[in-house]
């Protein structure tokens, strides 16, 4: 817990919230084991490595999120099973849970299944609608994800 | 007919003129009441038969004087006819319809009777019968021959497709037993150290029980001190351990044995034969459980007599060192026996040691690992946690680097894959792996139903790494497969684990073996007990050792030192008092009361009195038996 704390916001720009962000507030959408493990792996005096995944992350959830839209855009359906699959694993890795439940979610719903990924759901319609509606959910919990991590990172979003 | 046919043919001859069978063939087809049955081709450069079996039944006597479409074909075919294939052929499509016959001659037209002269008999042939023979055969035949033929080279195809699978089958079981030989030699390894070390401690105990040994005498007599507990330590577990260092040895050559029978067999599965032997291996190591877990998994076939033997070492348990009624009870068996003994354990300590030094708690080297990941993210974070283990990695983006990378000769100790990936998936790319590789191959995925799993090992994955994987998770999976990477696992060299054997000893009722295992306070305290000879000072155990000692040395020389021991308690007072009387107030007290205060009298004043008497009057035993004490007060 300790180092979580301690370091982030000195860089000059942010201080603008009160107070520092805390994992533990997040809880619901950061798994803090999982990500503390990740911090950890951070050298003592910096968050170089941390920072470089999660930023690294920043990007890819972006330009897969914008691949989902497209493919929802031409009903390919497989296409965004495998994008959610895809964004599934790097969410997992680094603790983002809601984001991970919902690209499961719509990794379940693109092979044609309820979001379980039990039931099938022959109804390709429903299975885009569906999608739909996580896409847009999904977007908005990683927009919250996203500006915390940064605020976290000290590093504000211009 | 066939005369007939024959006798035609040879009478025009390799003329210079057109034969009387290309004539007659022309001739016929003039005649254009024929047209629903025979007539020349659309393009008039060939002519068809349109209905074989009437062409065979009609036509045929009239011009040929026979009906044997067969010897018509040949004698058509003597003269350079050539059929024209699609006709017969069941995908070629026939401009006439599926039955017709059409023949072609390049001189043979409609509206061309000049041009008939230039078709000629192919050369006459000596082999003219030979031919008849031939040309007698059906196009279906050879058409079957050729099929044969082309069967039985499919069959040398797949035995010999069969041949190369067995050959690799072989290999990989070759690389397995060479494998699991490993490991089984890591396993004794692991349980020589074992025995030393426990031979070390056994060694010790017996050292301290010695300079102890008086004390239970004490302890009849009403005290239920700790040094009691050394003494049915005495002699009791060296023979066990005897015994099981004798074990050893047997299984050693048994296994080799073992080991070769399976070489022969070379039918076991490869992933059971794998996976068996790890998870046993991994077991020790990682938990640094103690030394009895650690038996019956290695050598399963021994459980019987291991028990028995494992069991005295730590047993003491059945007999409370705490419990006064106990001490007396124990059966001593042979004390000269012991210290011979005794002695060979203490030979067998520095080798324990010097390996132990070796000893360094992490890889013996570092170990190579390649990652096959697509996602950048996982990458990293894989890579960051395998590089904090001092690993070395490699990455492949999917499976086909993979495959390459493997194939292009990088050798590697352990191989994370995932297993959605795009070009070619994990799964995939172990099975092409496994090929020509045995290297470990670990399935990184969040796919882990059991059907998935079983597909995973189908494909000669060896184990299941769940996503997301936590550093903890990720270690273990790395131990338990590179156990043959690992020095000795910490456990081993450490002391906690190993007196943990003993300790049970201490808590007897309460202390399982497992409950040792997680190392928790009363190790700790327990060991202080059996290993640092603090206590045994504390409670002045010297003083008065070196004394009884003497005197027993001296009086039955003989005899065992602990039995010696056991009688002193009625003995005792008597010879005391006569023999050390400069001693004091020391010897009478010293035997019945509570030691605590007189141990502090008898270390400052009377000890050293004692200590320089004796060597006068008992020379050469006393000595002996003094110097490991003082070394170890010291």
């Amino acid at each position: 817990m300790a180092p979580t704390t301690t370091t982030k916001t000195t860089e000059e720009t942010s201080q603008t919230k009160a107070g520092p962000p805390k994992l533990s507030d997040m809880a619901d959408s950061i798994d803090e084991s999982t990500f503390e493990q990740i911090l950890e792996m951070d050298d003592d005096d910096d968050r170089d490595f941390s920072q470089g995944i999660v930023f690294g992350f920043f990007e890819q959830a972006g330009s897969t999120f914008e691949k989902m839209e497209k493919a929802l855009y031409e009903k390919k359906l497989s296409d965004l099973s495998s994008l959610g699959h895809f964004l599934k694993g790097s969410s997992a890795t680094l603790g983002l849970s809601k984001v991970k439940e919902a690209c499961e979610k719509i990794q379940h719903y693109g092979a044609g299944k309820d979001e379980t990924g039990t039931v099938d759901e022959p109804d390709q319609s429903i299975s885009l609608k569906n999608i739909e509606k996580t896409l847009t959910q999904v977007k908005e919990d990683y927009q919250e994800v996203e500006e915390f991590l940064r605020k976290f990172y000290g590093v504000e979003e211009s | 007919m066939e005369g007939g046919q024959t006798s035609t043919s040879s009478n025009s001859g390799p003329s210079g003129n057109s034969s009387d069978f290309v004539r007659k063939l022309y001739k016929m087809l003039e005649d254009p009441s024929y047209s629903e049955i025979v007539r020349w081709g659309d393009e008039g450069d060939s002519f068809v038969v349109l209905e074989c079996e009437k062409f065979t039944k009609t036509i045929l006597p009239r011009h040929f004087k026979h009906s044997n479409f067969a010897s018509f074909v040949r004698q058509l075919n003597k003269y350079d006819f050539h059929k024209v294939r699609q006709n017969n052929e069941e995908n070629g499509q026939s401009p006439y319809g599926p039955n017709a016959w059409e023949f072609k001659h390049p001189e043979f037209r409609a509206n061309s009777k000049e041009s008939l002269d230039n078709i000629r008999r192919k050369a006459p042939a000596p082999r003219k019968q030979a031919r008849d023979h031939d040309d007698s055969v059906p196009t279906q035949q050879i058409d079957l021959l050729n099929q044969q033929i082309v069967a039985q080279q499919q069959q040398i195809q797949h035995l010999s497709d069969r041949y190369a699978q067995l050959t690799v089958d072989h290999q990989l079981m070759l690389q397995e037993v060479m494998r699991v030989q490993k490991t089984v030699l890591n396993h004794e390894n692991v349980i020589h150290q074992l025995m030393t070390y426990l031979l070390s401690v056994d060694a010790r105990q017996r050292r301290d029980s010695k300079t102890a040994a008086p004390f239970p005498a004490q302890g009849q007599a009403g005290s239920t001190l700790s040094p009691s507990q050394v003494t049915p330590m005495d002699d009791e577990p060296s023979s066990p351990l005897q015994q099981a260092s004798k074990l050893l040895n047997d299984m050693h050559s048994e296994m080799q044995f073992n080991l070769t029978g399976v070489d022969q067999l070379g039918e076991a599965k490869p992933t059971t034969v794998v996976s068996t032997p790890t998870n046993g291996m991994v077991r020790a190591p990682t938990a640094g459980n103690p030394a009895t877990l650690v038996y019956p998994t290695t050598t399963p076939k021994m459980n019987g007599e291991m028990d028995t033997v494992v069991y005295p070492v730590g047993a003491t348990n059945g007999i409370d060192p705490m419990y006064s009624e106990h001490v007396n009870n124990v059966p001593y068996p042979m004390p000269p026996k012991a210290e011979i003994e005794s002695g060979d354990a203490r030979r067998q300590f520095p080798d324990n040691r010097k390996k132990s030094t070796n000893v360094d708690p992490g890889w013996m080297r570092s170990p190579h690992i390649l990652l096959v990941e697509d996602d950048a993210t996982c990458r990293q974070i894989g890579g960051k946690f395998l590089y904090s283990f001092s690993c070395v990695i490699d990455t492949a983006f999917d499976g086909l680097e993979a495959v390459n990378k493997i194939q292009d000769g990088s050798k590697y100790d352990l191989i994370l894959m995932d297993i959605i990936m795009p070009n070619l998936d994990g799964v995939s790319a172990c099975h092409l792996i496994r090929q020509f590789d045995r290297t470990p191959i670990i399935a990184m995925t969040s796919n882990i139903r059991s059907d998935d799993i079983q597909l995973y090992f189908q494909h000669g994955m060896d184990d299941v790494l769940p996503k997301p994987f936590t550093r903890k998770s990720l270690l273990d999976m790395l131990e338990k497969h590179l156990v043959h990477l690992k020095t000795i696992p910490p456990g081993m060299e450490a002391p906690q684990p190993a007196p943990a054997v003993p300790m049970a000893a201490q808590g007897s009722a309460a202390q399982s073996v497992k409950e040792d295992s997680s190392p928790g306070q009363s190790p700790a305290a327990s060991m202080s007990n059996w290993q640092s000879p603090g206590q045994f000072h504390g409670m002045a155990v010297h003083p008065s050792i070196p004394h009884v000692q003497g005197q027993y040395a001296a009086a039955t020389p003989g005899a065992p030192v602990a039995y010696a021991v056991d009688q002193n308690g009625v003995q005792y007072p008597a010879p005391t008092v006569a023999l050390a009387p400069a001693g004091a107030a020391a010897p009478q007290p010293a035997v019945r009361p509570p030691h605590r205060r007189q141990v502090s009298e008898m270390s400052s004043a009377p000890d050293n009195p004692n200590v320089t008497k004796r060597p006068r009057m008992y020379a050469q035993p006393a000595q002996t038996m003094v110097n490991p004490v003082q070394a170890r007060t010291g």
